[in-house]
């Protein structure tokens, strides 16, 4: 081949790898951020990165377009290894026309799309972008379109991971919004659907981009997000740390790493962490940390709803999701935040055959005018829905309280636990032994010579007779009743036992989920 | 009890402002904090006054304004005006749910006012102590 054609090839790479040109990348890292280039070397094992599209160039000629070159199109797109496990990938670029969206930067995400969910394996979006192209009209609110198709299509199928490492403003945060995990970098992100200008004009409330739609405006309060990550290093990191609780698609199980942490550990500790007195709060993370493999767990929305922790760790090697109700905050009530936040990752469990291991104790659901009028009818009633509809192997362990509906909406027997566990010290019925002896005992109560003394009684009565697990065990809705000391090894055999767990549900197009 | 006519998006409402008790310089040096519950205001029965407006769980600018999460009674105060305290220190143990609930220092600085006694009942919303 003649030398200036190779010549010619390495010139047009070499330009479009350079993305907006030394300055704009210079601005880029000045904000702390990495180029889209930068990102996907990091997220990528070293030398496996394969770019699809570098060449792709826009079609638009409005407003004197034809004159604007951006190379590669504002997008990095290709596949590459993770951990030698094959993931499909798009940076936007900032440095090139702001990382705007167009009709072929859309094309070539889409693509990326299309390819990871014809060969089963997971997509990563770091984005970074201005929003749309607005010089390309309607072709660029059709791309996002598109986009969004791709994105609802692939859902359950293959994991989707949204990275937000810069702005992500307007139609372009329903993408992220509709993939399964949302990650945003502190301080050099924000996701809003209307800006602070915009916010300004109609309603006069001065707010500022990063108290708008900052990561942890999104990670504690409006759970948009479900990770904040210091930088952009840490980010991707993050991200890799991720992937590797999960499988690459809806038909496979995750990956099972050795463990060197003994399976069938004797856990002195776990007789004595849940204080003596039921209105003492602890931490469930302590519980948590002491039954996985090696302490190690990776939580979910670390900083919203925290009534209610989310986590993947593993048990014997294998990934397990697990929920459970923190006592330390809100009593460990069930309310509206709560109630979603577990709802979506139980459900992302499912989706991605990741068992379920459910550590309760909760006293109910939050009272208040608030959640009724918010609708925690609704959004509890998922919960519910989730854990029934979910088919992987789902393990519940009632540590201590399991009262009324709450018990229930933490996977009871009832709603398909596979194997449920109580240690002694649960409580296991329909409503606290205060307002139960109340109720039961009321004229007992009123006609009793010293009603105060009568009420204890009644209490410590009840107390000894029904909040125990061994009630529920009687009827065969808690499978054992074990020494705390023993969990791990329990578990360890409960999920070991369930592995070949089948079970199928009626031909459907789709539930109707409460929403 | 003050009398304020709030007009928001159009709509005015009558809302009365309470003054807690406390030391009275506490409440006059934040003034800007007042009218903010007001924007809550859209409760269903537009006829009636504002019910108290109870204040969206996120404090006020400076987010040193330590509300109660929930109902419950307050069982025991760590703190009196005055002390220093630091972010994460037990300020109030709130007995709510069946659940000795530790309320703890959102951030660093002094207590400038507790609004609440031992045995007190409180709602969801609630100040409960104002740090600077």
């Amino acid at each position: 081949m003649a030398v200036n054609k190779l010549e010619d090839l390495r010139k047009r790479r070499q330009k479009i790898e350079e993305g907006g040109g030394a300055k704009r990348i210079e601005k880029q890292h000045a904000k702390g951020k990495l180029t889209a280039r930068e990102r996907i070397n990091l997220l990528f094992d070293e030398g496996t990165f394969v770019e699809l599209d570098a060449f792709v160039k826009h079609r638009c000629t409005n407003f004197g377009m034809e004159k604007l070159e951006a190379p590669g199109e504002g997008v990095v797109t290709g596949y590459g290894m993770v951990d030698g496990r094959l993931v499909y990938a798009f940076a936007q670029d900032f440095t090139v026309v702001g990382g705007s969206l167009g009709e072929m930067h859309a094309a070539k995400i889409c693509k990326v799309l299309d390819n990871a969910l014809k060969v089963g394996v997971p997509v990563v979006g770091l984005n970074d972008s201005g929003g749309a192209r607005i010089q390309e009209a309607v072709d660029a609110l059709s791309g996002y379109g598109k986009i969004f198709y791709r994105n609802t299509i692939a859902s359950g199928v293959i994991p989707q991971i949204s990275a937000i490492m810069g702005p992500c403003a307007g139609g372009a945060v329903y993408s992220p919004a509709l993939t399964d995990f949302i990650y945003m970098v502190d301080q050099t992100s924000q996701m809003f659907i209307t800006g602070p200008q915009v916010i300004k004009t109609v309603t006069g409330e001065e707010v500022s981009a990063e108290a708008l739609g900052g990561a942890m405006t999104h990670n504690s309060r409006s759970g948009v997000a479900h990770f904040v990550s210091a930088n952009d290093e840490a980010c991707i990191a993050d991200i890799r740390r991720l992937l590797s609780f999960l499988p690459s698609n809806n038909m496979e199980t995750a990956p099972v790493f050795e463990t060197s942490d003994d399976i069938n550990k004797i856990i002195p500790e776990l007789d004595t962490i849940i204080p003596d007195n039921p209105n003492k709060p602890y931490d469930v993370k302590d519980v948590i940390a002491l039954i996985v493999d090696d302490g190690d767990f990776y939580e979910y929305q670390q900083h919203f709803a925290q009534n209610i922790i989310t986590c993947f760790a593993r048990i014997n090697g294998s990934t397990v999701g697990i929920i459970a109700n923190q006592p330390k905050v809100l009593a460990g009530c069930l309310d509206i935040n709560a109630s979603d936040k577990a709802s979506k990752f139980i459900r992302t469990c499912d989706a991605f055959n990741i068992p379920l291991l459910n550590i309760i104790d909760v006293p109910g659901f939050l009272p208040g005018t608030n959640q009724e009028y918010g609708g925690i009818i609704r959004h509890g009633a998922k919960m519910l829905y989730a854990y029934s509809e979910a088919t992987v192997p789902k393990v519940s362990l009632i540590v201590r309280k399991a009262y009324g509906g709450s018990y229930l909406a933490m996977c009871s027997k009832d709603l398909g636990a596979d194997i449920v566990l109580a240690w002694p010290s649960a409580e296991i019925a329909v409503m606290g032994p205060k307002g139960a002896a109340n109720i039961i005992f009321r004229k007992d109560i009123k006609d009793s010579e010293n009603p105060a003394e009568m009420r204890q009684k009644k209490i410590d009565e009840y107390t000894a007779e029904f909040a125990t697990p061994y009630k529920a065990a009687e009827r065969g809705f808690v499978d054992d009743v074990i020494e705390p000391n023993a969990t791990r090894p329990r578990l360890v055999d409960a999920f070991n036992m369930l592995q070949s767990k089948r079970e199928t549900r009626p031909a459907k197009k789709h539930g109707n989920i409460p929403l | 009890m003050r009398k304020f006519n709030i007009t928001v998006n159009g709509k005015a409402y009558e809302v009365e402002v309470e003054e807690i008790g406390g030391a009275s310089s506490a409440p006059v040096s934040r003034p800007a904090a007042t009218p903010r519950p007001v924007a809550p205001a859209s409760a269903p029965k537009p006829s009636k006054p504002a019910p108290a407006p109870k204040p969206a769980a996120t404090a006020p600018a400076g987010g040193n304004t330590v509300t109660a999460p929930m109902p419950g009674t307050v069982l025991d105060i760590k703190v009196k005006e005055g002390d220093t305290v630091s972010n994460g220190d037990v300020l109030i143990i709130l007995e709510a749910m069946k659940m000795e609930n530790e309320i703890m220092a959102p951030a660093s600085g002094k207590i400038a006012s507790v609004s609440v006694s031992k045995g007190a009942s409180v709602n969801a919303g609630d100040v409960l102590i104002v740090i600077e």
